[in-house]
């Protein structure tokens, strides 16, 4: 029972880890809680399933909707963040929330409220592990999330761009003196960010055969608590950060029950863990 | 009444936002689980009246307090953690608050509970009694504010919302004020929960969650934080589209997003906030009036 | 002495309130012979169970376009007078005053969870507005008074029959219970545990589950570790079609046993595919009746709005049918029909032979149990043991 638990939480942490991502990212850069990202990984979903429809491809059906989720994260950085970036952090706050309430809305208007199957052969097989009935969208899940996040790695830590990022991460105004083209840089970083809540979506809509429209709800609330706790803007912490808190959830689900709703008991971690460490499980460190 | 109905709807909000800006407008502290308070103050008052028996005004007073202390409690984590992690564990607050609410069956569990109708001096309440009473409470809080934005208490919260370090620098004590703001925030919430679960005569977990939080917090931000008449305009605005646009029912949510967005980006500092666009216009289609 | 700024306040306050007078106000028609019988009907049509509201308001609008086809009442037309209370209480509340205070309408019907029902019994019955709940569970609805109905079965009773199906039809010795944490899973939950334990089985673990929870791995090896014979599991169809998905792929034999909340062909069966595959489960529509109400129903639904009915559709849809007979037969002024309602024998339902309302307005029908073979919902057996679905009188 114990390596079925444990896996199923890598499995919940690293759906986690992936939706998380980009808030984390947006975070980094730009010091707001991006709630709408949450919004993103419903359009991602419904995009791709729209595309896997059209095309019967996983693999376009995964870049098709990473792209054009993508587009629609500049889009919304241009013409929403960008501009507030003077004002107190509860202004983005309060635009996110209500751009996340526009999306899930204009979904629900558009492909109507019912739950949507997404039906998809996944090339990998389910195996059975000691006693762990380990299934191929659970591998799937695990493969795609260290792959994104090795190349993510490899983006912030070997790359040029990663350097500038992390400057900018760091302090914007400095990096912008050293002669750092912040603009594009925080493009990027929302191109990229919501390009990962797309495929968050994708998979998760995969993986429980159901897209509907509020299926960003949840995302939307718990990926604050991890970004905070994986140390606010550290995308790496916030890795460890959602494999601990998919983790915690599983053993007490299976272990003792949920005596209180999953959710509330990642959100009690997190209580717990900021009154004992007040900076998160990690500071900020580049 | 449909009218005072709706009246009561918007007097709570108007109470809730007009609390909530006391800790996130005067002293810049976020706090996205105002809800929480709202309810404990309503299902502490459940349970004094309906399972021992105490009288609505002291239950009133009662709810309160117990939420102010919980207030006080989140005040005092406040101060030891960062302004961003802040607004995260008052969600975390919020969503365990609900969880207990709905998981113990001393508190009903997801039966939620019925509220008695209260009888004060031989009156029994009804929804005039109600009105009344939560726009009495407005005028008194409103009062109270004023007192507060020209007192030295008024301008210390200014000061810690601007700049903490700077604060601390002239001798404000910054973390008792901090506390004070989130006990006295709260302790309205925990009132005006009161009133709602004896006007309701039924509450459960479901209306105190995270959704009744941002809606909170949206009003008391559409409004313009930070002032008296933002808040309750706020309040006013989101409280009454629900109503007006039932006509276009299926596109309520649409508008409501919309509208904060476009709020947001183009009247950041709220409706009626200082700078607004509305303000400076109405103030000058009717000549100069004095301050608020 | 009042300041300019607050004068201009006022000023808005009063102008909108005036507004939304206006935009609440109907015209007050006296009920002559021609003009159109009012009914108010309410549903989470947008927000968290939109879902479920788009099916409830198709019902309803089904409804009424066919007692209208068939002449209406005695010659008069209804109109359906709806609003969207998004789930949310408040809400609720402001919609039941304006119905009761200014649409005129002459009975309600509420499409909704038992939140807002819950919340506005007691506001239709002080104004003396009959309400019949189409699906709400919540005990305390009908406690509401003489006006409040409900056309659903009561919790106790589905979670009874449910007990009376696991032990005494399918032989379980050992059962686990898989419940959603709110009043529908809990009420359903308890009442089957009292019962099975009553009846000799045993309950070898009681798990709550948050409602939109989609990953039940963890309480699902939790229970396989019990080798339970049933798992009784209480869910709506977004929860109840992971639920049997994921025991499947965790290889868990244990025969599944559900309730009507995952009695929908597309949210349920379309998600779960074959891995639902010989569920069984209690509900109030039997997809396989050869009543001849059933089957229109069902093919009218699928033909107007493209898709199978649901549970909650079916209940709401007999709902305003039985408001209809009764004011047919009793008469269309508000007393008139809760006195009708009472008087109900026998009624020929979508949702089964309605024997009649008891005096707490709960109603009584036989239970259904269906099973799903080949990718449907299909005729399994029918509980009407009096000791089972006879609800309580108070």
């Amino acid at each position: 029972m114990f390596l079925q638990q444990f896996v199923n939480g890598l499995v919940v942490g690293s759906i986690y880890a992936l939706t998380a991502a980009g808030a984390s990212m947006v975070y980094g850069i730009l010091r707001i809680l991006d709630i709408a990202n949450a919004g993103a990984y419903a359009i991602g979903a419904y995009t791709g399933w729209l595309i896997y429809g059209l095309t019967g491809s996983i693999l376009i059906s995964f870049i098709g909707a990473m792209v054009i989720t993508g587009i629609f994260g500049f889009i919304i950085q241009k013409s929403l963040y960008l501009p507030q970036m003077k004002q107190s952090a509860i202004v983005p706050l309060i635009t996110s929330i209500g751009l996340f309430i526009f999306i899930e809305d204009s979904l629900r208007l558009i492909f109507g409220a019912h739950i949507k199957d997404f039906a998809v052969e996944v090339p990998i097989g389910n195996i059975v592990l000691v006693n762990a009935n380990i299934s191929g969208i659970w591998i799937l899940i695990l493969l795609v999330t260290a792959f994104l996040f090795l190349i993510l790695w490899w983006i912030i830590v070997k790359t040029k761009i990663g350097l500038a990022w992390r400057a900018t991460a760091q302090d914007m105004e400095i990096a912008q003196a050293m002669g750092v083209n912040t603009k594009q840089l925080v493009a990027l970083n929302f191109f990229l960010g919501y390009g990962f809540a797309a495929i968050a979506g994708i998979m998760v809509g995969i993986y429980y055969n159901s897209i509907f429209p509020n299926m960003g709800d949840v995302p939307a609330y718990k990926m604050l608590a991890i970004i905070v706790l994986g140390g606010l803007g550290n995308p790496f912490g916030t890795v460890i950060a959602a494999l601990f808190i998919g983790l915690i959830e599983t053993f007490v689900g299976g272990y003792i029950g949920f005596f209180l709703p999953r959710d509330a008991i990642a959100f009690l971690t997190l209580i717990l863990i900021i009154l004992l460490k007040p900076q998160g499980l990690f500071a900020k460190n580049n | 009444m449909y009218e005072v109905v709706v009246a009561i709807n918007i007097g709570i909000f108007i109470l809730l936002s007009l609390s909530l800006n006391i800790v996130t407008g005067y002293a810049g502290q976020p706090n996205i689980g105002h809800a929480a308070f709202f309810g404990i103050g309503a299902y502490t008052s459940a349970i004094l009246t309906s399972k021992i028996g105490f009288n609505f005004l002291i239950s009133l007073f009662l709810s309160g307090i117990i939420a102010g202390i919980v207030g006080m409690i989140l005040g005092m984590i406040s101060i030891r953690v960062r302004e961003d992690f802040l607004a995260i564990t008052t969600i975390g607050i919020n969503f365990v608050v609900v969880a207990i609410f709905r998981y113990s069956p001393f508190f009903g569990g997801s039966f939620g509970m019925a509220v008695p109708t209260p009888t004060v001096f031989g009156i029994e309440f009804n929804n005039y009694t109600y009105l009344s009473l939560i726009y009495l409470f407005i005028v008194l809080i409103i009062l109270f504010l004023r007192k507060i934005e020209n007192s030295w208490f008024g301008m210390a919260l200014g000061g810690i919302r601007n700049n903490e370090e700077a604060a601390e620098s002239i001798g404000i004590n910054v973390k008792k004020f901090k506390i004070v703001a989130f006990t006295i925030s709260t302790f309205i919430a925990g009132i005006t929960g009161c009133i709602y679960a004896h006007y309701m005569s039924f509450i459960s977990s479901d209306d105190f969650g995270f959704l009744t939080s941002i809606t909170i917090l949206s009003m008391t931000v559409i409004g313009g934080l930070g002032t008296i008449q933002g808040p309750i305009i706020g309040a006013f605005i989101l409280g009454i589209i629900p109503e007006i646009f039932r006509f276009v029912a299926d596109y309520r949510m649409l508008l409501y997003g919309g509208l904060l967005v476009l709020m947001m980006r183009f009247q950041p500092h709220g409706l009626f906030g200082k700078e607004s666009f509305l303000l400076n216009k109405l103030v000058n289609l009717f000549g100069r009036g004095n301050r608020w | 002495m009042v300041s300019k700024r607050s004068k201009i306040l006022i000023a808005l306050v009063t102008i909108s309130l005036l507004l939304i007078s206006l935009v609440g106000c109907t015209k007050k028609d006296e009920n002559t012979q021609k003009t159109p019988i009012k009914i108010g009907f309410f549903a989470p049509i947008t927000g968290p169970a939109a879902a479920d509201g788009q099916s409830v308001l198709n019902a309803a609008k089904l409804a009424v376009e066919n007692i209208n086809k068939q002449g209406g009442i005695n010659g008069r037309e209804i109109e359906l007078v709806y609003y969207d209370d998004q789930l949310d209480s408040k809400q609720a509340v402001s919609i039941a005053q304006k119905l009761t205070t200014k649409d005129g309408v002459v009975a309600v019907i509420s499409g909704s969870y038992s939140g807002p029902t819950r919340a506005v019994a007691p506001i239709f019955e002080k104004a003396k507005i009959p309400m019949i709940s189409a699906y709400g569970v919540h005990p305390d609805i009908t406690k509401g008074g003489d006006y409040v109905f409900r056309q659903s079965f009561i919790g106790p009773i589905q979670g009874k029959a449910g007990a009376y199906l696991a032990v005494n039809m399918l032989k379980a010795k050992r059962i686990a219970i898989l419940h959603m944490d709110n009043d529908f899973g809990t009420s359903l939950a308890d009442a089957f545990k009292q019962k099975a334990e009553e009846l000799g089985a045993t309950i070898t673990s009681v798990n709550p589950f948050a409602m939109g929870e989609k990953e039940f791995t963890p309480l699902l090896t939790k229970i396989k570790q019990e080798n339970p014979d049933a798992i009784y599991l209480v869910a709506y169809a977004g929860e109840g079609a992971q639920i049997v998905r994921q025991a499947k792929s965790l290889n868990i034999k244990a025969q599944l046993i559900g309730t009507e909340g995952v009695d929908s062909t597309t949210q349920f069966l379309q998600v779960a595919g074959k891995d639902a595959e010989g569920l069984i489960i209690t509900t109030n529509l039997d997809r396989d009746s050869d009543r001849q109400v059933v089957k229109d129903f069902l093919s009218q639904y699928k033909e107007k709005f493209g898709f199978a009915p649901d549970m909650v559709a079916a209940s709401t849809y007999d709902a305003f049918m039985v408001l209809a007979h009764v004011m047919k037969k009793y008469g269309t002024n508000p007393d008139q029909i809760k006195d009708g309602m009472y008087q109900v024998k026998d009624f020929d339902g979508v949702t089964g032979i309605i024997k009649g309302y008891n005096k707490l307005g709960e109603v009584t029908k036989a239970v259904q149990v269906q099973i799903v073979k080949n990718g449907e919902f299909h005729h399994y057996g029918v509980i009407d043991d009096p000791s089972i679905i006879t609800p309580p009188e108070q």
